[in-house]
């Protein structure tokens, strides 16, 4: 059984509120852009083959102080993932049951 | 619906206690991060020992959450349909029960579900777009190492306009060392101990099938640049115009299988994966699919391991819902229509049919040096290897249905891998009469065209050779593809 953390750890309680989903695209000319391999960046795929990106405010501010613009699609709160789209135990077994059926199996004690 | 780790962990469980006969659940040597268990399961039907085999593994990017439930309703299906002689239907493309038990009684399949759990439970109970492992990193209040850029193949070093970070707390930090995280070493524990011939890590989304490299692109000409020159540890690029060498008959293969893939994901309903090298995506280090490839490179004692990544789902308006959409059914029937091809492209029909039911290990491997050090070599020569790899399964499912023609086809095996051993050798006029005699009742017996057209062209290819020796037969087949007509054919 995982250990119980009794207070929250650092990395917990700096954890964002949210996140953004935004396309990056070159700022002003003239203007010095760090590459963008060197932010290490949450790239995630552009259905356009473009530079999107799933960023914190931390980091849109890095990015425009680095020369890009910023286009925000989106804002995503961080939360866990929606209760209705975790399966239960009961609907688990009862999948599994109806999948094996007539199929003979290994009984508890033999 | 997307299943807890317990649940997925309950599911190999009951399949391994229900039905011994068929899987065998196993506890890998390293608990993660936060000290959960991480399981394994090999499905095999019949007896007899070490198999060609497949590893496919899923949850190492914890928001992924589609895969690990597909891998385990694979290993339910593959199950349900040799126990009960029934074909699995995914979608438009129907795999039939004769297809499915070739590959379960001739292979060994591993499935890790699931290798991220502490990744997992965290999308479910806190951050539903979190990626990493939930490592405390050191002198640092960012958690997480990627396990996807942890493992050892140029490790640590940070591409061009690539995915690779030094920095813990960027989301592709790539760890304090090459293999740091007990859940990379635990799919390095499988490739140790296992017989892996194919291997494949699913991740989601942009619908793509993806193979190596992903460090630098990759050429077939220069041997001289391989990874294992490279300094790795850097928090650096390449240097720039390196490119990772690869033979020929490899990229060929890749290419190939990737194509069979996307074909067999495409036949579900319609959903067109792009095949590439990872690299085309963008620059990655430290992956699992470059990782097993790299093996044998870096240990020629080491067997080769063709490993492929695929990118499950396309994109659909946002990006949570990109990672896990409502409802992923679908999905996941694309993704499972792709890793059954992966498996059947994973059989090899002339070691199936000669090495462990013939015992002539020494033909067998003859055969393979012809295949892998003379026709490799030449595009004409590639082709006939592509060609065979294109009919070798419907043939097997040809055979596997007529006892005499499978004896005939051993038979017939066994005296080319004699022939190839024994210098000056040529066939008879007799056997070379056997040999199309099979190839003509394979065409009546082969239900897809293409698979006819192959094998007739394997036909007209056996007629013009004739009685050749063994070497000036090479020689022809290393220098006339299928379909090569001269002047005097015309």
């Amino acid at each position: 059984m995982p250990k119980r953390r009794k207070t929250a750890d650092k990395s917990e309680l700096q954890r964002p509120n949210v996140r953004f989903e935004a396309t990056l695209h070159p700022g002003e000319p003239g203007r010095a852009h760090l590459e963008l391999d060197q932010l290490g960046l949450d790239r995630v795929p552009d259905p356009e083959g473009g530079i999107r990106v799933l960023v914190t405010v931390d980091d849109l501010i890095r990015l425009v102080d680095r020369g890009f613009e910023v286009h925000i699609v989106r804002a995503y709160p961080v939360r866990p993932l929606a209760r209705e789209l975790i399966a239960d135990k009961a609907s688990v077994q009862a999948w599994l049951q109806s999948e094996v059926k007539g199929i003979a199996r290994r009984r508890k004690g033999s | 619906m997307y299943r807890t780790i317990t649940q997925l962990n309950d599911i190999m469980r009951l399949l391994a206690f229900w039905f011994p006969q068929y899987f065998r659940r196993v506890l890998l040597p390293e608990r993660s991060v936060e000290n959960r268990p991480v399981y394994a399961l090999r499905l095999r039907a019949g007896g007899g020992g070490e198999r060609r085999s497949v590893l496919l593994v899923g949850g190492v990017h914890a928001r992924e959450l589609m895969n690990p439930d597909a891998i385990v309703e694979l290993a339910v299906d593959l199950l349900v349909s040799h126990a009960l002689n029934r074909d699995l239907i995914y979608g438009r493309r129907r795999w039939t029960a004769l297809q499915v038990r070739i590959i379960v009684e001739t292979m060994d399949l591993w499935f890790l579900p699931c290798s991220n759990p502490d990744g997992r439970l965290y999308v479910m109970n806190v951050d539903d777009l979190w990626r990493k492992n939930r490592r405390l990193n050191l002198r640092s209040d960012c958690r997480g190492v990627d396990l996807n850029r942890n493992v050892d193949i140029v490790w640590g070093v940070t591409p061009t306009l690539g995915q690779v970070s030094c920095n813990p707390c960027s989301e592709v930090f790539v760890g304090p060392s090459a293999f740091s995280e007990p859940e990379t070493r635990n799919v390095k524990y499988l490739l140790d101990t296992y017989r892996i011939d194919c291997f494949a890590d699913v991740h989601s989304y942009s619908e793509l099938v993806l193979h190596p490299w992903g460090h630098a692109p990759t050429q077939t000409v220069n041997p001289a640049q391989r990874f294992t020159t490279l300094p790795t540890g850097t928090c650096a690029p390449i240097a720039p115009g390196y490119e990772e060498y690869m033979t020929p008959r490899d990229q060929l293969r890749f290419q190939t299988v990737a194509q069979r893939i996307v074909n067999a994901i495409a036949a579900v309903r319609g959903r067109v994966y792009a095949a590439e090298t990872a690299w085309a995506l963008y620059p990655t280090t430290g992956t699992h699919s470059d990782y097993v490839y790299s093996r044998h490179i870096a240990d020629p004692r080491l067997r080769k391991t063709y490993g492929y990544t695929f990118e499950t789902g396309p994109y659909v308006g946002n990006v949570p819902d990109s990672f896990h959409p409502p409802d992923p059914t679908w999905v996941k029937n694309d993704t499972k229509s792709g890793m059954l091809a992966l498996m059947q492209q994973c059989i090899c029909a002339i070691e199936l049919i000669g090495g462990p039911l013939l015992q002539r290990n020494a033909e067998v491997s003859a055969l393979r040096r012809v295949r892998d050090d003379l026709l490799a070599t030449t595009d004409a020569g590639r082709a006939w290897i592509a060609l065979f790899e294109r009919v070798q399964f419907p043939i097997m499912t040809v055979m596997l249905r007529n006892q005499k023609l499978l004896e005939e086809a051993r038979s017939l095996l066994d005296l080319a891998g004699r022939l190839v051993v024994e210098e000056g050798s040529k066939p008879e006029t007799a056997d070379v009469e056997r040999v199309l005699s099979l190839l003509r009742r394979l065409v009546k017996g082969s239900r897809e065209e293409t698979v006819r057209t192959d094998i007739e062209a394997m036909i007209v290819e056996v007629n013009r050779l004739g009685s050749l020796t063994v070497a000036a037969t090479i020689e022809q087949l290393m220098h006339r593809g299928p379909g090569y007509r001269d002047s005097a054919d015309l």
